[in-house]
């Protein structure tokens, strides 16, 4: 699947979809969901708090 | 973004247009007229607008949230580009006249937008539009007070009117604060007539000092603006969200 497939899928530009992967932007929850469901993961797994973010 | 959720990809069709009137309008207002420059604005800030009104939607979240911050950046260099400007205009005067009074208007309208905008974000209609009034409500009192100082009644029947005229103008302010709470589309309401009043009992005294324009309209903003930005989110607001006993005050 490419970023395209994926941004087409879950309704939102390539560039998001790569600000997204490069950690520039945080997801909404909605989106976030959105992004698991297609991969059929959870959101925990997809997504995970960096360094000190864990410990705030 | 509907059209992407279906998979179906559309050109920024938006930006297209809104880019075609900026260049138009830019080229116009050089060779033919600057009244022409209106398209370039139309362009630069329409569709922008159309956003905010829920008309266009064509960008997802991570654009809106960039447009939004470079929104609040524009906002402060604006304001404080407007700040130098008027101070460099009137350095020497007490007065706005000319260029800065237009200025000072733009920086008006740029701060109240920014204030109720966030302040009906953050606190939602109720709370913000009873503080408002409070603060209304504070400001008359001191104006009133200040008046009654400035000229001292001479006899206590004079004193008591004056007091009962002070009462008048501001109790009502006090009592739409709590009622905000209670009856937010009824008094929201009557803070749009209060507002439209307000406006009727201000205007003729503007035309008879032959105010400038710019004066009559950063007046408005500063008076009228509060309570019809109030009133509207009101009435918009309504009381769909079930937050009729929630603390106001």
């Amino acid at each position: 699947m490419t970023q395209q497939d994926l941004a087409d899928r879950v309704g939102v530009t390539r560039q998001t979809i790569l600000s997204i992967e490069r950690g520039k932007y945080n997801p909404s929850i909605g989106l976030a969901l959105r992004l698991a469901g297609i991969f059929g993961v959870a959101v925990e797994t997809l997504f995970e708090l960096a360094g000190e973010e864990n410990h705030g | 973004m509907a059209d992407h959720a279906n998979g179906r990809r559309l050109p920024p069709l938006a930006g297209l247009i809104a880019g075609g009137l900026v260049i138009l309008g830019l080229f116009l207002s050089m060779f033919v007229g600057m009244g022409f420059l209106i398209l370039a604005g139309l362009g630069a800030f329409g569709p922008g607008i159309l956003r905010e009104l829920g008309w266009l939607r064509d960008q997802d979240e991570f654009q809106r949230e960039a447009a939004y911050r470079a929104g609040y950046l524009a906002y402060l260099m604006g304001g404080l580009a407007a700040v130098f400007a008027i101070s460099a205009l009137r350095w020497q005067d007490a007065n706005l006249e000319g260029p800065a009074g237009w200025i000072m208007l733009v920086l008006v309208i740029l701060w109240t937008t920014w204030l109720f905008s966030s302040l009906l974000r953050y606190w939602g209609a109720k709370k913000t539009a009873s503080r408002v009034l409070i603060v209304f409500g504070s400001f008359w009192t001191v104006f009133v007070i200040a008046a009654i100082i400035g000229e001292p009644p001479s006899t206590p029947l004079e004193a008591m009117l004056a007091t009962l005229m002070g009462l008048v103008v501001v109790v009502p302010f006090f009592v739409l604060a709590w009622t905000v709470g209670r009856w937010p589309r009824r008094t929201g309401a009557v803070l749009l007539v209060v507002a439209a009043f307000l406006f009727m009992l201000t205007f003729p005294t503007w035309l008879a000092r032959s105010l400038e324009p710019s004066g009559m309209l950063l007046t408005s903003a500063l008076l009228l603006v509060p309570l019809i930005a109030s009133g509207l989110a009101l009435l918009r607001e309504g009381s769909s969200d079930g937050e009729q006993d929630e603390e106001v005050g």
